[in-house]
């Protein structure tokens, strides 16, 4: 880490110099961290969720690959999925990897959807961060 | 050199704490909480004395501390977008 | 509701009612010797047929209470005790506002507390649940409460949730009649739970000081790293359900917790070895 505390007072005959270094790093590095409600973490334990792909408001869209919800038939886009993901079947979509009985190639689609599921519509409240800000 | 000009909020809306190296930042206004690495912390130093644009803020942190890194300038920018999609900073 | 059953846990009073007299029934057994709650109830569970014709044709539980996750899933009757804890366990993760709630486990020895965080599956019920046995004091395998003025942890015990493995180990340590029944085929595998022990009940209404913040993982050699300060705080609001809606106050909370407790990650092959390494890095916080 870059020296902002300045310990070297110790031993010093003289009185220590109050510049310290700061190294400014390279542009590409990131130095900003947002806390994040945790998804699925303390909800995945506290209660078996279930999570329609899509929710019952768009019963019969089929789910793009950045997760929305598109027209049936679109090219590249998943199929409505059979029955509700549970809690561990997001979780290991969230993941990056694919429950049974999901096909492969949909998986990050539907793992984007769960990503993209705003308060209020089907499934959300399972995985929102029981700690929204208001 | 003038770039764009940021402004940070005021010291009381901003609650820091010291963690190893490291600040973690409660952000009133939002009630957001942030992890900053350095120069993050310092940037946002040097913006509470008044709007600034990279260039300045360097020139400010030139003022308190010998400056290391090659990308300087760049570095700085970089930062300040940082902190500005964190609501940190914001271009008035 | 037709049936109802009061509890008193640590600072909290719940009231659970249930359309099915079962559930309820297996709930006092295993609570147990817990006080009566001397209050009005915090909050407020409620066991329901998930349609009115499924209180009789394969019976359905839904979970409903003062706070609910319209998404969850319902359960059957056979597993109507689990349903009532998971009750209990979503009134705390949605409504809790004078704590701030960390999905750890705790136990206490000398008035000092040491907390067992992770993830789901990582050993720290079980860890907890066996020091509760081996002279440490169970302060709760689910939840920490940190009192958001004094900074101390408030004990919350409720029954211990074994799952799978973790059952047989406990089998061994602690008589039967502290045991629910055993119920396989839920969502999590199988599940039994376990009554803290009296000296648990006992000292329920105590607090402690937090003394360290362990990482522990099942399954790995002996390992014992340090974890760094910020990364304890981001891994502390992952496993916080309310430290967000806290604001200022869940900051402070946990920026002094952090600030004031050492903390380390451990990875152990056993619940011996764990036992035996819990001992070590807690003589040397000290």
């Amino acid at each position: 880490m870059s020296g902002t505390d300045n310990k070297e007072n110790g031993g010093s005959a003289f009185v220590p110099s109050r510049r310290t270094v700061l190294v400014l790093g390279a542009a590409a590095a990131s130095t900003v961290v947002t806390i994040r409600p945790a998804l699925a973490q303390t909800a995945g334990s506290v209660l078996n969720c279930q999570i329609p792909v899509p929710g019952p408001h768009a019963a019969g869209s089929y789910i793009g690959p950045d997760g929305s919800l598109v027209a049936p038939g679109t090219p590249g886009a998943a199929p409505p999925l059979a029955r509700p993901l549970n809690g561990e079947e997001a979780k290991v979509l969230l993941r990056g990897s694919t429950p049974a009985g999901v096909n492969p190639q949909s998986a990050q689609a539907y793992a984007n959807y769960i990503r993209r599921l705003q308060a209020g519509m089907s499934g959300f409240t399972c995985y929102a961060s029981l700690q929204m800000p208001r | 050199m003038t770039g764009a000009r940021y402004i940070a909020d005021p010291e009381e809306c901003v609650q820091s704490v010291a963690l190893d190296g490291l600040s973690v930042l409660f952000h009133r206004p939002s009630g957001m909480t942030h992890i900053v690495a350095p120069p993050a912390p310092q940037i946002l130093e040097a913006l509470r004395m008044g709007p600034a644009d990279a260039g300045e803020i360097l020139a400010r942190m030139r003022a308190w501390y010998d400056l290391e890194g090659d990308e300087a300038a760049d570095a700085i920018e970089a930062r300040l977008e940082e902190l500005e999609a964190a609501g940190l900073v914001s271009r008035p | 509701m037709k049936h109802s059953l009061s509890l008193q846990i640590g600072p909290v009073a719940f009231r659970i009612g249930s359309t099915w007299a079962a559930p309820l029934d297996a709930l006092a057994r295993l609570y147990a010797g817990y006080p009566e709650p001397d209050r009005i109830c915090d909050f407020t569970v409620r066991l329901e047929p998930e349609s009115p014709w499924r209180r009789w044709v394969r019976p359905s539980v839904a979970i409903h209470g003062d706070y609910v996750l319209p998404d969850a899933a319902p359960m059957s009757l056979a597993h109507g005790l689990l349903a009532a804890e998971m009750g209990m366990n979503l009134q705390m993760a949605l409504g809790q506002k004078h704590y701030l709630l960390l999905h750890a486990a705790s136990v206490e020895k000398g008035g000092r507390a040491l907390i067992l965080t992770g993830e789901s599956g990582a050993g720290k019920s079980t860890l907890a649940a066996l020091l509760g046995e081996r002279g440490w004091r169970l302060m709760g395998d689910e939840f920490a409460l940190l009192d958001l003025d004094d900074g101390r942890l408030r004990a919350f015990p409720r029954a211990v949730s074994l799952k799978n493995g973790a059952i047989r180990v406990m089998e061994r340590e602690v008589a039967a009649e502290r045991f629910g029944p055993r119920l396989d085929g839920t969502p999590k595998g199988s599940i039994r739970h376990l009554r803290p022990n009296p000296r648990a009940l006992e000292a329920m209404a105590e607090p402690a000081r937090p003394a360290l913040i362990l990482f522990p993982r099942f399954g790995e050699a002996t390992a014992v790293r340090p974890v760094g300060q910020a990364e304890v705080f981001m891994r502390l609001t992952q496993a916080s359900t309310n430290y967000v809606s806290l604001g200022g106050a869940g900051f402070d909370a946990l920026t002094k917790l952090v600030d004031a407790c050492p903390s380390a990650a451990m990875d152990y092959p056993d619940t011996d070895s764990a036992v035996e390494l819990v001992e070590t890095l807690w003589e040397q916080a000290a």
